[in-house]
């Protein structure tokens, strides 16, 4: 037993030292990019005037804050997903910043400056509505929270309730506000639809009722959409069916004064729900008798309330976006209006005077490629001469972020929708215009002698010339300073390299917007907004022609589903450039169930993509005549599958020569017992270079490599922790016959499954044992192989062996995959993204079914691991070091033209983008390989035989005097 | 090949795991509440918790990474329950609390980038008795006490890098391939240096002590060999790798 650890051990030892990372490899190959998503809400921190900070709360329920100077994270803090997560309201005050959570669940304040927690306490349950700091003498010392049946004020200090009340009446009311100007009074605002509104003031003190009264209000139905509270507690509201403002003094709360709107000569556009915009510089004391309201979608008013009435201040149109901001005793408006098509202006306005300041014009400009602006922040701040300044910060419909500074300067921008990416694909660059000159006359017809000798000769001038310009740039380079050698990639000098490790990466984001990322440098190199995509689409991103085929342009299809509906639409566009193609993708008026895309190509060298409708019709794109032909003649080797998870349904299509369909087979899963989870097959550009195994008796074992296997995960319906199963069925794709079906009993999802080679590996949680196990099925042929040339998935009479093997894995996974190389020579790994932001990188060696569990010669020989129950999860094997990535949803793996290499983007709610090695770097020099070493002992051995070449000179001569 | 209504049957499964989990949750408690019964000896760490919000609890507990401020790590920690199923952050002075969790059986890991930190399981009864043991992954249902309120201790920095093997000078010599090989060499250019083979007396004195060593006449290589050998290498020594000897050789031309 000893012997067996210790043999285990040295393995573990050997094996450590394969796959790491080396401390000065950081950040020479990966980079990482952290987001947190679409902002709900910003507050910039004023309570110091030097503060570079800006505090974000997001819909992906992520609390940050950046640097204002460089849009880079201070902290970041990552809560649950869901709605349990959900950031409901955000409070700053000084350096603490209150957070309402998880619909009113949780109330949680942050110290700022460190990014630490301050409290969290758990509130009562009841649906959240509102929240507000409560200040008493200029002081703010609670917050109160507004749920649907109860207000609770707590101190926020430590978080402690101060008091709870229970709301009068919440059978009838729908409380919807509260409010609080520093008089030591809280007020509830609560409405009945179509009848009245109901304040209720409670004491600060002690939570006593002080005041109750109904105001008559049948106009209303909600508060917060329609309502503010401006000046000194006049509660003001708009409605656009009586188009006039209602007005209610919460201190006297006698009736509402209704005043028309036509009485100031405002007129709402038709159609428009007016809006109501006020600020309350310091919570502790009452809000600005100024106040914005917004009568279109590009038409501002700005209005001011003295002694109860409202006078009109200025007109805004056209004016996209309005805020305010104050710093020190001074407010200003910020209004943002369109300058011409791509850029747009921001001016600022004395709040009290409606004046415009002069010299504060900020120019924005606004990507083509973009969405509209939607959200305008704006940091004010006194500079020396006592004028105002500020900073803006702009979020855009493709949740883009642009903070600006005057008068127009970009300091940053953050692309959020990479938060949320959905797919990728990792595209080859294009080869450089002289590379593409030689191609070309590789590819052109034979025109007579003379004309080749002609073209070869000067292509052979081309490549001097740019030799020469490489080493005179080399020269110049090197006399500058190392830091000021910049290599900004652009698209213009985009090529690829020797070893195709630089690629573009293309990614698809749930908003829509798709972006071009360089994979070395993780620079945006194009971006390009789809405004059109329904809010929950599916994607399936497809690379139709690679760069291969100058001077062909490369293609990428993007297909997008709406889910309701199941319509699709195709985007066609470039990937190295992002441009939209003047390919004319066909209209699909049916619902889509299925897209293949075929190895066939089109004369142009575009594969050809399949899409069959809910018809069962098959429609090509392209399909052009050569294509239908083409089809037509392969039509009898084309099969397909749909799965229907809500029926358990699998069933196998066949392509017949008209492009219709034919059924050949069905397996039915009955979905009360179990339903489907996911349908995996193989990546169709994996290559496995060995067709079998050497086994320690030196005979072989083969791989069983059917191209067409899918590997059904099942999960029971019945989730009872003794009765819950989880299923893995591998059916053939082509005929529908079940290679294997594997039962888990006592388990239950989250199934995580890569299907690869001859092996699938999935990882489910143990309900009997509570923890995550890893299982492994691999197919054997057997030592022979019965059709060596082609495999046919018709013709294959006898069923594979199958060996399974199963481990206990210390951890729950986010995701996995597996590596991904050229030729399929390098070993395998499994890279398992973990929810502590690690990503392992196991090898599949420590998965493999033939581990012993005793120790032969000939499994020693095979170099076979000792089965041990725990799979070890070692630091050293996180590719990503102490870069964790949050939240990761998917890992990409791609080949590079390494064999050795493979290059691997985790995507989240970061981007991190690296390489691997699984067999070492066995086809380049390693990076610290030591020149000055090799090339010392060549030159010592040079001068030592040059030197010993004399001394037996002279030994000779002395001889023959002798 | 990839199929549409995959995903959709996927969120349904996210929907569903919740109610999994509730109902697992009753199973864990009566399995627990029996644990208790049998674990007599109810340590100090174990009792009632104070939250009374339903069937909600709370896991309580500290980090602490020895001799570090704790503003300089809390601000990259986050305290994950069972994976990311229940999530906590770190106060600014260390100490934690994950609220609303139900009874049942986790394992509590304090995360950083930095730190190390074990995991450890918590139980938790219906009524909302507390205890933390160590994680056995293998013998689940082994207990071994662990202070609660939680008190988790970094075993120190993770981690990540493989150190670069250095080349060094006595790494090479210290090589057994090259020990074999200058070893040798240094006796073969050495020993004759140092036994001065002119001296006949010498001479005769080691023959006689090859003859000693192998006393069969029949088979006098040895010693044949070995003068061959040592005048073969006074020759070379002599010309050859001294440069003492060669340099008036030189000048005398």
């Amino acid at each position: 037993m000893a012997k067996l650890i210790l043999l285990w051990l040295k393995c573990v030892v050997l094996w450590a030292t394969v796959e790491a990372v080396f401390e000065d490899q950081v950040g020479k190959f990966d980079w990482r990019q952290q987001y947190v998503g679409k902002v709900r809400f910003s507050h910039f921190d004023t309570h110091v005037q030097s503060s570079k900070k800006v505090l974000v709360a997001t819909e992906r329920n992520v609390f940050a804050a950046l640097n204002t100077r460089t849009g880079e994270l201070f902290w970041r803090h990552v809560d649950k997903t869901g709605s349990e997560g959900n950031i409901d309201a955000l409070l700053q005050h000084g350096q603490d910043a209150v957070l309402v959570v998880g619909n009113g669940r949780l109330l949680r304040s942050w110290e700022i400056n460190v990014g630490g927690l301050n409290w969290e306490v758990v509130l009562d349950s009841g649906s959240f509505q509102s929240a507000c700091l409560v200040g008493q003498q200029d002081m703010v010392k609670h917050v109160a929270v507004l749920k649907k049946t109860a207000i609770s004020v707590h101190y926020l200090s430590n978080g402690h309730q101060k008091w709870i009340e229970n709301l009068p009446e919440t059978e009838t009311v729908d409380y919807q506000a509260v409010y609080s100007d520093g008089n030591g009074e809280v007020y509830v605002l609560g409405v009945v639809p179509h009848s009245h509104i109901t304040i209720v003031v409670y004491s600060m003190e002690d939570g006593e009722i002080i005041k109750q009264m109904s105001v008559e209000a049948p106009w209303l139905s909600n508060i917060q959409a329609s309502c503010v509270v401006v000046g000194q507690g006049m509660l003001t509201c708009v409605d656009s069916a009586g188009v006039s403002f209602y007005m209610l003094d919460l201190h006297l709360q006698l009736q509402m004064t209704q005043v028309p709107l036509q009485s100031l000569a405002l007129e709402v556009d038709p159609g428009f729900h007016p809006v109501l915009l006020s600020h309350q510089p310091n919570l502790a004391r009452q809000p600005l008798s100024e106040f914005f309201l917004q009568l279109g979608p590009d038409h501002y008013q700005l209005l001011q309330l003295n002694n109860g009435q409202i006078a009109a201040m200025r007109d805004f149109k056209p004016a996209l976006l309005v805020s305010f901001a104050t710093t020190g005793e001074k407010t200003v408006a910020a209004v943002m209006s369109p300058k011409n098509k791509t850029a747009c202006s921001v001016n600022l306005f004395s709040a009290e005077t409606g004046r415009r300041l002069l010299d504060t014009t900020l120019i924005v400009n606004m990507d083509p490629n973009g969405g509209k602006p939607e959200k305008l922040y704006v940091q004010a701040f006194l500079k020396k001469d006592d004028s105002v300044g500020y900073r803006a910060m702009v979020q855009t419909e493709d949740h883009t972020l642009t903070f600006i500074q005057q008068p127009g300067r970009v300091m940053w921008t953050r692309e959020e929708a990479l938060s949320d990416v959905v797919t990728m694909e990792m595209v080859d660059l294009p080869l450089t215009g002289t590379q593409a000159e030689l191609e070309g006359e590789f590819g052109k017809k034979a025109d007579g002698l003379m004309s080749m000798v002609m073209k070869r000769l000067s292509s052979q001038l081309i490549l001097l010339q740019a030799w020469i310009g490489h080493l005179w740039k080399l020269f110049y380079d090197a006399r500058k300073p190392r830091s000021q050698v910049k290599n900004d990639v652009t698209i213009e000098n985009l090529s690829r390299d020797e070893f195709n490790l630089q690629k573009m990466m293309v990614m698809v984001t749930a908003s829509g917007k798709l972006f071009g990322i360089d994979s070395k440098t993780g620079g945006i190199l194009w971006r390009h907004y789809l405004d059109n995509v329904p809010p929950n689409a599916a994607f399936k991103l497809m690379v139709q022609r690679t760069t291969a085929h100058f001077p062909h342009p490369p293609q990428c299809t993007l297909l997008i589903k709406d889910k309701d509906t199941g319509l699709a639409t195709l985007h066609v566009f470039n990937p190295i450039f992002g441009k939209k193609s003047h390919v004319t993708p066909p209209a699909l008026p049916q619902p889509i169930l299925q897209s293949l895309m075929l190895p066939l190509m089109d004369q142009d060298y575009a594969k050809v993509l399949l899409l069959v409708d809910d018809q069962y019709k098959v429609s090509a794109f392209p399909s052009t005549k050569n294509v239908l032909q083409q089809l037509q003649e392969m039509a009898a080797s084309i099969f397909f599958y749909l799965v229907d998870s809500s029926q358990g349904r699998l069933s196998g299509f066949r392509l017949r020569t008209d492009l219709s369909t034919e059924q050949i087979w069905e397996v039915i899963i009955p979905p009360e017992v179990q339903k489907i989870v996911s349908v995996k097959g193989k990546r169709p550009n994996e290559h496995v270079h060995s067709q079998g195994r050497v086994m320690g008796d030196r005979s072989v074992l083969y791989k069983y490599l059917n191209p067409n296997l899918l590997a059904v995960v099942t999960e029971s319906t019945d989730l009872h922790q003794e009765r819950s199963f989880i299923g893995i069925l591998l059916i053939d794709g082509v005929t529908g016959r079940i290679i294997h079906e594997a039962v888990q009993r006592k388990a239950r999802g989250p199934v995580h499954v890569v299907h690869s080679e001859n092996w699938v590996v999935y990882e489910y949680w143990s309900t009997k044992s509570r923890r995550n196990e890893f299982s492994v099925i691999e197919l054997y042929e057997g030592m022979e192989l019965y059709n060596s040339t082609v495999f046919s998935s018709l013709d294959r009479p006898h069923a594979p062996q199958v060996l399974q093997q199963s481990y206990i894995f210390p951890s729950s996974i986010s995701t996995m995959e597996a590596t991904l190389t050229e030729k399929g020579i390098t070993s395998r790994h499994l890279l398992i993204g973990l929810p502590s932001g690690g990503i392992l990188s196991l090898p599949k060696m420590f998965l493999d079914p033939r581990r012993p569990e005793i120790v032969s010669e000939q499994s020693r020989e095979e170099n076979l691991i000792p089965y041990a129950p725990e799979l070890l999860i070692r630091t050293e094997w996180f590719i990503n070091y102490n870069q964790t990535v949050s939240r990761v949803r998917g890992i990409y793996t791609a080949p590079s033209g390494l064999e050795s290499t493979c290059l691997v983007v985790a995507y989240g709610l970061d981007i991190y983008q690296t390489r691997v090695y699984p067999s070492k770097q066995f086809d380049v020099l390693k990076d610290d390989y030591d020149y000055m070493l090799i090339s010392s002992v060549l030159f010592a051995l040079f001068f030592a035989t040059m030197i010993s070449k004399r001394l037996a000179e002279v030994k000779l001569l002395n001889r023959a005097w002798r | 090949m990839s199929l549409y209504e995959v995903p959709s049957s996927l969120s349904l499964t996210t929907a569903l795991f919740t109610v999994i989990t509730l109902q697992l949750i009753f199973l864990q408690a009566a399995l627990v509440v029996a644990w208790c019964f049998t674990d007599i000896e109810t340590g100090p760490g174990a009792g009632v918790s104070t939250q009374p919000n339903g069937d909600r609890f709370k896991i309580e507990g500290r980090a602490i990474v020895p001799g570090i401020k704790t503003q300089d790590w809390v601000s990259t920690a986050r305290v994950l329950v069972e994976g990311e199923e229940y999530v906590g952050f770190l106060r600014t002075d260390g100490s934690f609390a994950v609220n609303d969790v139900p009874s049942g059986s986790y394992v509590v890991e304090v995360v950083t980038p930095t730190y190390r930190f074990e995991p450890v399981r918590v139980d938790i009864t219906t009524k909302g008795k507390m205890r933390a043991r160590l994680v056995n992954y293998i013998k689940t249902s082994e207990v071994i006490r662990q202070p609660y309120p939680l008190q988790i201790r970094a075993s120190g920095p993770h981690s990540y890098f493989m150190k670069r093997e250095t080349w060094g000078w006595t790494d090479f010599l210290m090589n057994p391939m090259v020990m074999m090989m200058v070893l040798p060499l240094l006796i073969i250019v050495l020993l004759p240096k140092v036994v001065n083979t002119n001296d006949p007396e010498m001479r005769k004195e080691m023959e006689q002590s090859m003859n000693m060593l192998n006393p069969n006449p029949e088979l006098p290589d040895v010693s044949e060999l070995m003068t061959k050998l040592f005048s073969g290498s006074k020759g070379s020594s002599k010309a050859g790798s001294s440069s003492k000897g060669t340099r008036p050789a030189a000048k005398r031309r």
